[in-house]
């Protein structure tokens, strides 16, 4: 399948891009199991502390991940 | 109220006289008086909203100019929050202005926030962010949120009509100290004045019961690349019980805090509480002699014979001549177990009739 990878703040800084698309062979992908393979990918994630959103809304971790969605992570960001 | 001043929006119909009314009855807390704050603060003050507290103890820096665009190069050096409440007055005299020159933090946050109908959170500093979300939960007010990053920008509105939280969006996590501020990582000086006017725009909405708020819906901006999102969150139980035991926790701990050394107008305000009990710990012959409801004679020589029959959970206010005795004799209270104690810290003679 293939999902759309939003990266916001200092997380696009971390992958060097704002956005990215990824193909997976597996079909059986959780947004926990897709967190861990991204912060595998880029290990400076894993410092952070950020929260995900499929599809335009915060689902839990659990939630099954399906062909053309679009995920976001999204860092709080600190300034005012 | 001047109404000709806001004939432009009492024309909407959404507004109207009534709506200005509310606005002019509306109490507003803005939190942080630096990028976000300084043109939440404008326009809040220039469309008429009648009370603001202004929260920063802050100073006005040269960096601060490029973004801070209430503030003018002989204003460094100043405070901000001071300096602020003046920008405002100067730009609507028929507003009320409070000026906290002090940073939020968890033992002022009760006292600051008191009976403000809506908090703007305007700081730059994530522990502050979840402590405002802490307090506004326990004291169910709404937090309009907003936080910067270089070109991007966040705004929310929690805690509205029983809505989700900041907690709700951002559970707390350990590596939150990492989280870089302006300071640390730049900003362009437009984008808080954009962010600062969205949460504008959502208080006045809250105000007038107009619109749809921003509520369970996290608003991301993109000044560079031009793009807006919304992202939808639902209320989190978990993350709203851990706020809730924060916050009182927070407020258990601060009604604790007592100023043990009171003055002569908080004395004498003490004496018009029918749950305070005032002792004249001088000898029956002491003079001048201090009449009130609640307030009792018992010389301090007599006071251990008297110990039992004090209430140890009542508020006990005593006072002597100069101060001296009733220090002494707050000292022997405090060793039996009282908690709630305090003396005139002068004496009586400090009070002038």
């Amino acid at each position: 399948m293939i999902l759309n990878i939003k990266y916001f703040g200092v997380l696009a800084e971390i992958t060097k891009k704002k956005e990215e698309q990824l193909v997976l062979e597996d079909s059986n992908v959780t947004l926990n199991s897709l967190k861990m393979k991204m912060e595998s990918a880029y290990q400076e994630l894993q410092k952070n502390n950020y929260s995900i959103a499929v599809n335009q809304a915060m689902v839990g971790m659990d939630t099954a991940i399906n062909d053309q969605d679009v995920i976001a992570f999204l860092p709080p960001f600190a300034g005012g | 109220m001047n109404t000709t001043r806001y004939s432009r929006q009492i024309i909407l119909p959404e507004i109207g006289v009534l709506g200005q009314q509310k606005l002019q009855n509306a109490r507003v807390l803005v939190i942080g008086a630096g990028g976000l704050g300084c043109p939440v603060l404008q326009n809040l003050a220039a469309a008429g909203v009648g009370f603001i507290g202004i929260v920063d103890g802050d100073v006005v820096e040269v960096t601060n100019l490029h973004r801070q665009l209430l503030y003018t190069l002989k204003d460094c050096g100043k405070s901000k929050a001071v300096t602020a409440a003046e920008a405002v007055l100067e730009l609507n005299s028929e507003i009320k202005v409070n000026v906290f020159n002090e940073f939020l933090n968890k033992e002022n946050a009760f006292e600051i926030v008191g009976d403000y109908q809506i908090i703007v959170d305007c700081t730059d500093t994530i522990g502050i962010r979840y402590l405002i979300n802490d307090v506004s939960i326990v004291k169910d007010i709404p937090v309009v949120y907003a936080s910067i990053y270089k070109f991007e920008g966040q705004i929310s509105v929690f805690n509205y009509k029983n809505g989700p939280s900041y907690r709700c969006l951002f559970p707390q996590t350990e590596s939150l100290g990492s989280v870089p501020n302006c300071v640390a990582s730049g900003v362009l000086g437009v984008l808080p004045n954009t962010l600062g006017s969205f949460q504008a725009t959502e208080v006045l909405k809250i105000i007038l019961e107009i619109g749809k708020v921003l509520s369970g819906k996290l608003l991301l901006y993109d000044g560079l690349h031009y793009q807006t999102q919304l992202i939808d969150f639902n209320k989190n139980p978990a993350a709203i019980e851990e706020a809730i035991a924060n916050g009182l926790m927070i407020l258990q701990q601060n009604s604790n805090i007592v100023n043990e050394n009171i003055s002569v107008a908080t004395f004498i305000e003490k004496c018009r509480q029918d749950n305070c009990l005032v002792i004249d710990i001088r000898e029956d012959y002491e003079e001048p002699k201090w009449e009130a409801p609640n307030v009792v004679n018992i010389p301090i020589s007599s006071l251990e014979n008297y110990r039992n029959q004090l209430d140890e959970n009542k508020e006990i206010v005593l006072f002597c001549q100069s101060g001296q005795r009733s220090a002494l004799a707050l000292a022997y209270l405090k060793k039996e177990g009282f908690t709630k104690l305090s003396h005139l810290e002068n004496g009586i003679e400090s009070i002038k009739i």
